[in-house]
């Protein structure tokens, strides 16, 4: 009976190996290629050899300079921080008398935060966007091309996500400390900031990072309201390979070293998070 | 709007029984102004566009009306009509989008399924190295999508492309299967999306494997049943729920697709890999036809409203949600 068990036991390492590895390669295939081709040099990647003769390293350099890489990054960075720290302050607020409080409305407060993130980005880009270009005229002021109504368009998104997640975070924290504290005779304002944020840290910390996440892996909003200067990441890299529609060369190996490089802090990151963030994947986070 | 009893107000001030009464107001008074922000943002952000988006498809937007669209001509349903019929100059119509979309949402989310589960299976149980394996499966989710679509768009380039060398090489295809046009830019699509996105079913598996309790196996493995039995009798109807879910959002994500074949084919794509909100988007902003654009998004939303509603309806809100 149990040298039958080790026996199953044994046949069953064996298929999960063959599958893992199965799964490894699968997995691994196409980011080995990529890292081939960010050491090719731009004269051999079409050439059909799948290994270069030599590696050139200089992909990793001159990427820096064929596209103003280093200001498409700050332009990311600055646009996802700021949505990710003015969705999460502001679905707080939201996500608290939500899921402290019963009024009329509460439930269909919530019907909208689930029903928003499932309206298609280019629907909410279009009107936004006529909206925007009535009020450049109207008011005399750039709005297009500037961080703030990038910022802006990324909450349409980012908000309704943030409360979403912020609301189940707050309803798991136990009510007891603060039903005391208000005892005790402390103003709502104390409680929130004494006894709530402290405890909801880690929920905000993952509100903020997945906001951010939604914002860097945007190109539909930030390809048509960013301009030459303010334009992100995505829509940078998007340069590179456009540059071929118009007939001009584009530069594999620069613009794979500029993928990796781009694409390593994020899985940096999750891979950090992993433990905290997987809740929010499962918990409805849109990949779009 | 703030809800303190008048009794409270009768009671002297200076009685204990008064103060008691009133902290117990202050407890119940609902901090509102801590959700107007929100409320404000979402409505000028959300709720008002969506208004403007259903006005302007109705009327004839395009960029010589544009700044003064509230007095773009009033077409009727002429927008819908075109949508379903002819489409922009430049792509598939609206309607053939649609079946792009729907097959693309479907098709993928039929594929992720069964990979996912089996991916969740293989490292439910602890084994040396299980952390590891847990990261790299995570890997292809969390790249951003556009470096995914950049990376296949490579893999995927014709004559030279990785795929195209390794069809060529097993005699299964042609170098020149040009996958970035044509009828195959469809199944380049499929699987470039199917590469990235099967770590989410994955990941809800594994949360549905975790809720199942060890001694139900425990005692299968009691009464004799194979390993085969207890996984169609214990596992999958165990899973069933979570994997509803998961296979709702799925296609309702994949509906939502633009990144992928926006970068992975420029614009125009094919038609065969024309996507709804990727033909939106070129209707809109490269043809300039906003009122067009605006009623192929609500034929989008209309469609959507199918796995969406049953999305919501699944969260049962109110209830779990306390």
């Amino acid at each position: 009976m149990i040298a039958s068990v080790r026996r199953r036991r044994q046949v069953w390492a064996v298929w999960r190996a063959v599958g893992i590895l199965a799964f490894a390669c699968l997995i691994l295939a196409p980011l080995g290629y990529m890292v081939v081709v960010s050491l090719t040099p731009d004269s051999q990647v079409g050439g059909g050899a799948i290994f270069p003769t030599h590696v050139a390293w200089g992909n990793y350099v001159r990427m820096w300079g064929t596209i103003n890489l280093a200001r498409d990054i700050g332009n990311s960075l600055l646009i996802s921080a700021s949505t990710g720290v003015m969705a999460t302050l502001v679905a707080m607020g939201a996500a608290y008398v939500t899921a402290r409080f019963r009024f009329p409305g509460r439930r269909f407060f919530l019907l909208s935060l689930a029903t928003f993130q499932t309206i298609p980005g280019v629907m909410l880009l279009l009107p936004l966007f006529a909206i925007i270009v009535v009020l450049q005229t109207a008011l005399r002021v750039t709005l297009i091309g500037t961080y703030f109504t990038v910022i802006m368009t990324y909450l349409t998104f980012a908000l309704p996500f943030a409360s979403w997640l912020l609301v189940s975070y707050l309803a798991a924290i136990p009510v007891e400390l603060e039903e005391a504290a208000l005892v005790d005779g402390a103003g709502r304002l104390q409680v929130v900031r004494h006894i709530v944020l402290p405890l909801a840290v880690p929920g905000m910390v993952v509100t903020f990072v997945f906001s951010f996440l939604l914002a860097w892996g945007d190109v539909l909003f930030a390809s048509v309201l960013t301009n030459q200067s303010t334009r992100t990441l995505a829509v940078g890299l998007q340069a590179y390979v456009s540059a071929g529609e118009t007939g001009g060369d584009v530069y594999w190996g620069q613009l794979m070293a500029a993928s990796l490089a781009s694409g390593l802090p994020i899985v940096v990151i999750f891979l950090l998070l992993q433990r905290y963030i997987i809740g929010g994947l499962t918990g409805g986070a849109l990949k779009g | 709007m703030r809800s303190s009893p008048s009794s409270t107000q009768l009671v002297s001030r200076s009685t204990a029984k008064g103060r008691r009464e009133r902290r117990r107001a202050a407890r119940r008074r609902i901090p509102w102004w801590m959700m107007v922000p929100a409320v404000f943002l979402l409505a000028v952000l959300v709720v008002a566009p969506f208004g403007v988006s259903i006005y302007t498809s109705f009327t004839e937007l395009n960029q010589y009306t544009l700044t003064d669209w509230l007095h773009a001509p009033w077409v009727g349903l002429a927008n819908y009509v075109t949508a379903l019929t002819q489409g922009n100059a430049l792509g598939a119509s609206a309607l053939q989008s649609v079946g792009v979309s729907v097959a693309f949402s479907v098709l993928t989310t039929a594929i992720i399924t069964p990979i996912g589960i089996v991916a969740a299976l293989l490292v439910n149980k602890p084994f040396r190295g299980r952390a590891i394996v847990r990261a790299l499966f995570l890997l292809p989710y969390v790249i951003p999508v556009f470096v995914n679509a950049i990376a296949w768009r490579l893999l995927f380039m014709n004559g030279w492309g990785l795929v195209d060398q390794v069809l060529a090489a097993l005699h299964l295809a042609s170098k020149n299967t040009y996958w970035l046009i044509g009828p195959n830019s469809f199944w380049a699509m499929v699987i470039a999306d199917v590469w990235a996105s099967w770590p989410f079913i994955y990941l809800m598996t594994l949360a549905g494997l975790q809720g199942i309790s060890q001694e139900l196996y425990e005692s299968a493995d009691m009464d004799g049943a194979g390993v085969f039995r207890s996984l169609f009798s214990i596992t999958f109807p165990m899973l069933k729920p979570v994997l509803g879910l998961a296979v709702l959002l799925s296609t309702l994500n994949h509906f939502n697709n633009f990144t992928l074949p926006y970068i992975m084919f420029g614009t125009p794509p094919p038609p065969q890999a024309d996507v709804l909100p990727l033909n939106v988007y070129v209707t809109s902003f490269q043809t300039f036809n906003f009122g067009l654009g605006a009623a192929m998004s609500l034929i989008t939303l209309v469609l959507m409203m199918i796995p969406a509603v049953l999305y919501i309806r699944s969260l049962r809100l109110g209830e779990d949600m306390t």
